[in-house]
């Protein structure tokens, strides 16, 4: 029996920064897991005023939370690694993106070293990595317009992705990724692991429930690529045209990366009574606000990585409208959703998807139902099992290291392989210059290994 | 879904056919409600006429495994075509459950 100690690196409500959501769901579950001992979160500062919560649940995994990194800032390896190093966990798991630790390349890539070093100072160590740089359209994302930059970002992209790599595990949450990962790195210690919905037994929303005014919802982080001007014009032209009265709710924040995006654009719209910018949605709000929605629209100009909020529509059996682009159409077909198309810059294309739904209950409600169906289909509580799967096969190759055993490596695999591989050197007294020389070794053990390969 | 139950001494061996997803898991996550535990702990699951499984049969499969080793039984796949093969080698999950060539191989792994 497992009695693991798990360190997770993520954010977490009331934090807002990306993918809280997704670290709330999955700790959720994994405080219910057997074989689970301790769980700690290493999560971003909050702002003044505000604290995470600390009520400890009888009969779930105790957790504990240490604030100890902040988005945009030079300090985070060592703070983070210093806490790693303090708590001695079993297994750190990250739950990031590419821009999770910061929208500035300095401090973004700092922090993408952590889960480098978090491996090479002996921790196994897995990576959730929800985007990978070689689908990221950065111009439409907003990270870069200069096509020089652009070039530049991503040969970092590159570097920071085989970085990453270094860990034990990189879990990506479509094929798609993961066939691009191994193809261009490589490499074979990266994994498919599901998005998950985050409901356990969601219950289906039923048309019924639906009241006047009818509600068209948008959901999530705003400013970067997730736009709603266009929305807002598609939504105007709706109401133009002889129709039962609706509402436009934009739910949630701006993204970290856009800040005061959401109040400019509420200042403009202050005259429309029926548009609604509900600002950050609580956890208990959700259900509320995606129940009452009769369509969720995707006003995306690009993806940097599977939706979240897809999920969320599907587990409450709403209909969707999507931008024709990347990752979103990906998922659609690949985990078994559905919805209306449309294409991304048009405003009108947008409202005449939006009215397909609208104005058809039935085709509103296949859709629904299909989402509903896609979305039960694997609960993230199923997905956090995978992770102690594979969790416990680590710790499994690195006892067998431990005695003296021959490794199992698995095919092909540069850096599956446990600790042991020469580099706990750092189990003690971990400084900046040791994780230096470590890096080095590893690098090189890893260049050697592919010119011998 | 199609399934068959066979039973070799102490191993039962669940065929099953068809497509194992979201819409037909049904029956094997049925079956596996009402049998395991009190009916079989050693279980091996032939997948050689399944030609498509998705993560919500993936899953169906992780609960069996774990309710077995919990039971301290074990659950074996065998037989498995290559696109399911394809599945379970993205996820790593051919790491965490044993699976063999033949039924044969997947029954007498179990020993006495």
């Amino acid at each position: 029996m497992l009695n693991l100690k798990i360190a997770l690196i993520t954010t977490y409500p009331p934090g807002n920064g990306s993918l809280n959501e997704y670290g709330y769901h999955f700790v959720r579950f994994l405080r219910q897991k057997t074989g689970v001992a301790e769980i700690t979160l290493l999560t971003d500062d909050l702002p003044e005023g505000q604290s995470y919560p600390t009520e400890e649940t009888p009969g779930l995994v105790p957790l504990q939370i240490i604030p100890c990194w902040k988005f945009e800032s030079w300090h985070n390896p060592w703070r983070i690694l210093k806490v790693i190093r303090h708590l001695k966990p079993d297994v750190v798991l990250f739950n990031i993106q590419f821009a999770s630790f910061g929208s500035k390349k300095i401090p973004a890539s700092l922090g993408l070293l952590v889960p480098m070093l978090a491996k090479v100072s002996g921790y196994p160590t897995i990576v959730l990595l929800h985007n990978i740089m070689e689908t990221i359209d950065l111009k439409n994302a907003g990270f870069n317009s200069n096509p020089l930059m652009e070039k530049l970002t991503r040969l970092f992209g590159t570097i920071f992705t085989r970085l990453l790599l270094t860990t034990d595990w990189v879990a990506l949450t479509i094929p798609k990724y993961v066939e691009i990962v191994e193809k261009k790195y490589h490499t074979h210690n990266v994994l498919l692991a599901p998005h998950g919905s985050f409901e356990d037994s969601p219950a289906l929303s039923l048309e019924a429930e639906l009241a006047q005014p009818l509600q068209i919802m948008a959901f999530g982080k705003f400013g970067t690529y997730k736009k709603v001007e266009q929305l807002i014009e598609a939504f105007r032209l709706l109401q133009s045209e002889n129709r039962p009265p609706l509402e436009l709710v934009i739910a949630g924040t701006n993204s970290p990366n856009a800040p005061g995006y959401l109040e400019g654009l509420q200042q403009k719209c202050s005259e429309e009574k029926n548009i609604r910018f509900t600002g950050y949605v609580p956890e208990e709000a959700v259900a509320r606000i995606f129940g009452e929605a009769a369509v969720v629209v995707f006003p995306y100009t690009s993806t940097t990585g599977s939706s979240g909020v897809l999920h969320q529509a599907g587990e409450y059996g709403k209909a969707v409208v999507l931008p024709r682009i990347g990752d979103l159409a990906e998922i659609i077909s690949e985990e078994g959703y559905t919805g209306e198309f449309f294409e991304p810059g048009d405003p009108s294309a947008l409202a005449e998807a939006i009215a397909k739904v609208l104005d058809n209950p039935e085709r509103r409600r296949e859709i629904g139902t299909q989402n509903y169906i896609a979305a039960r289909g694997l609960p993230i509580a199923e997905v956090v099992d995978w992770y102690l799967l594979h969790f416990q096969a680590l710790l499994e190759l690195r006892d067998q290291s431990a005695n003296g055993a021959a490794l199992p490596q698995p095919s092909g695999q540069p850096s599956g392989q446990p600790s042991g591989s020469g580099i706990t050197i750092l189990d003690f007294g971990l400084g900046i210059l040791d994780c230096m020389v470590a890096i080095a070794l590893n690098l090189k053990s890893k260049i050697k290994k592919s010119k011998i390969g | 879904m199609h399934l068959e139950l066979r039973k070799i001494e102490s191993v039962s061996i669940l065929e099953l056919s068809g497509r194992f997803d979201a819409y037909e898991v049904g029956p094997v996550v049925e079956w596996i409600n009402q049998n395991m535990e009190a009916f079989t702990t050693r279980l091996v699951i032939n997948l050689s006429g399944v030609k498509f499984v998705d993560s919500t049969a993936l899953a169906t499969l992780v609960q069996g495994m774990k309710r077995c080793r919990q039971q301290q039984g074990d659950l074996h796949l065998c037989c498995l075509q290559q696109p399911v093969r394809i599945i379970f080698e993205l996820t790593r999950l051919d790491r965490a459950i044993d699976i063999f060539a033949t039924e044969r191989e997947a029954v007498e792994t179990f020993g006495d």
